[in-house]
């Protein structure tokens, strides 16, 4: 079996990385793919909370490349019967521990046992990112429609480019539809067109995701969460399915809809 | 004409010529050249002489050599040295670097009755100052640096005046958006193919075209050339720089950036600042610029 590693990475930090390959690799598992999802933010680890894995971790990713333990007692199998297993960071260590070829080797052992690597790869364009993205043969990219994270996602496309990972993929993170429908925030079109690379996904903001990352359990589970079909629907495209993008729409309520037909068109932010 | 390898004479009329073999290293060339001068050193009469080094980059002491040679062997005086255009239109005129590996044939033209500086100096000739003394030193530092300050003058009348070859460099042309933290430095023109995003810097010599939106910082005309332009399909930037021009956005043009004035642009230098108007075409009269000034 040779599978696919795929980084997700966004420049900024903030912006659902963490949350995004958290549920993506969740969604992957449920679709019945065997999948390993690293943690390579070295000193801030996260991902096993968002997984609810905190409490079962014992060897974490640099005992694994300095030789500690071996590849399978670092990785945690998630609470449910998916095949989904987590690779946690260390925390009491920093990025410089490992090497990208390290990190390499490591993915490439994985590849042969899963369909997908999912590296969570912390914020910066420093050796964190470095080592996260050697690993990887695509790239998902996540940004929200905010200047700032658009601008750092703009740089982290050049600089995958530069490293031979091309066409990476934008997933737009935490869409608010009714700011969109008011002109006060950019939507899909205002982004890609500024980007100019595939969208591979939409997922509104949703008070849901929040809760189950408080919870520990990836919003994925939760069937009513629009995030959380969002996730199921990136999982989907990830794994080859073509599904077109859903529009976002803002939910109908009465007071909503006024306030799209008195809304102005106008755009209160600039590309610049 | 001589039976030799490297350096062959020719008579044409008055003038005599002599014709170097390209691929001959510079020591050969001049031990054949001193021979030469020294066993017909009876023909030559007292008067000035032009060097023509075509595309052949000279070291400066070579240089010195070259014409040191002439005037011990003969009572021929160098007064300029002539260089092909290629070699000064860059701005790369390696009057410090080695003699190329495959340089072109060197042509000394003697023209022993034309009297001195008859013509109006070309852009790419370099006139000697008269010597004080006839017997000038030949390796002098003096002379040397007298070389020096002429090719510094050449050079600095190049950029001054926007005197470029535009077709030494050929046009870059960049068929990806430009990102952000991407830089680019170019001798020539720069096409752009794709947006340029914020935070991407392009150094251009010459032109800068961009069919898309530019909204990065760039620099035309990097090298002093202000008859350099900017061009964009959309010109939301609000900061660049044409030669040692930089403009800025006005206000009131940068708070409608994003609503009205779209379409092509063109950023140009106008009474030393930069102007923007609406693009129609290269040799269109711009008249109602914006003056991006701040």
């Amino acid at each position: 079996m040779t599978g696919k590693t795929i980084v997700i990475t966004s420049g900024k930090g903030g912006v659902g990385k963490t949350t995004a390959t958290a549920n993506i690799g969740t969604a992957l598992a449920m679709r019945g793919n065997r999948v390993v999802v690293v943690d390579t933010d070295i000193g801030l680890r996260n991902l096993d909370v968002i997984m609810g894995l905190e409490n079962r971790i014992v060897y974490d990713l640099v005992n694994v490349i300095e030789g500690v333990c071996k590849l399978n007692q670092a990785m945690i199998s998630d609470k449910h019967d998916y095949e989904l297993y987590l690779i946690p960071a260390a925390q009491t260590r920093d990025k410089n521990s490992i090497e990208p070829e390290q990190l390499r080797e490591m993915c490439v052992e994985l590849e042969k046992e899963f369909d997908y690597v999912l590296i969570d790869c912390p914020a910066g364009i420093e050796q964190g990112f470095k080592n996260a993205t050697s690993a990887a043969q695509e790239a998902i990219i996540v940004t929200t429609p905010e200047v700032s994270a658009i601008r750092d996602a703009d740089r982290i496309i050049g600089l995958l480019e530069s490293s031979g990972l091309h066409n990476p993929k934008l997933i737009i993170n935490r869409i608010a539809p009714e700011m969109v429908k008011r002109g006060d925030m950019m939507d899909q079109k205002d982004v890609e067109s500024l980007l100019a690379v595939e969208v591979i996904g939409l997922v509104p903001a949703d008070e849901q995701t929040v809760v189950a990352a408080n919870r520990g359990i990836p919003v994925v589970h939760n069937a009513k969460s629009s995030a959380g079909g969002a996730f199921m629907r990136i999982a989907a495209r990830v794994d080859g399915e073509d599904i077109p993008l859903m529009d976002l729409e803002p939910k109908n309520g009465l007071l909503s809809r006024f306030k799209g037909m008195v809304g102005m068109s106008g755009r209160a932010y600039s590309h610049a | 004409m001589l039976e030799t390898s490297a350096v062959q004479v020719i008579a044409r009329g008055t003038d005599v010529a002599f014709v170097i073999d390209e691929s001959a290293p510079f020591d050969v060339v001049a031990a054949e050249l001193r021979e030469h001068l020294s066993k017909k050193s009876g023909l030559w009469s007292k008067g000035d002489i032009t060097v023509n080094v075509g595309q052949r980059m000279l070291a400066r002491d070579e240089l010195a050599q070259v014409k040191s040679i002439i005037e011990t062997h003969s009572g021929l005086t160098v007064t300029r040295f002539w260089c092909s255009p290629e070699s000064l239109g860059s701005g790369d005129f390696q009057i410090e670097a080695k003699a190329a590996p495959m340089p072109e044939p060197v042509h000394t033209v003697a023209k022993p009755e034309v009297k001195q500086a008859e013509e109006p100096i070309a852009h790419n000739q370099i006139v000697l100052p008269a010597s004080s003394s006839e017997e000038a030193p030949l390796t002098s530092a003096s002379s040397i640096t007298a070389i020096e300050s002429i090719i510094e003058g050449l050079k600095a009348r190049h950029n001054k005046n926007g005197v470029r070859n535009r077709n030494i460099t050929e046009a870059l042309f960049i068929k990806s958006t430009f990102r952000s933290g991407e830089t680019l430095e170019h001798a020539g023109d720069v096409v752009v193919l794709a947006d340029v995003n914020p935070g991407a810097e392009i150094r251009a010599d010459g032109d800068i075209v961009v069919l898309g939106s530019l909204k990065g910082w760039v620099h035309a005309g990097a090298s002093g050339d202000t008859k350099a332009v900017i061009i964009a399909l959309e010109l939301p930037s609000a900061r660049f720089q044409i030669a040692k021009y930089p403009g800025t956005a006005p206000a009131s043009a940068r708070r409608k950036s994003n609503t009205s004035a779209s379409g092509p642009k063109i950023a140009y230098v106008r009474s030393r600042s930069i102007h923007v108007a609406p693009y129609a075409g290269r040799f269109a009269r711009y008249n109602k610029g914006v003056p991006y000034d701040g």
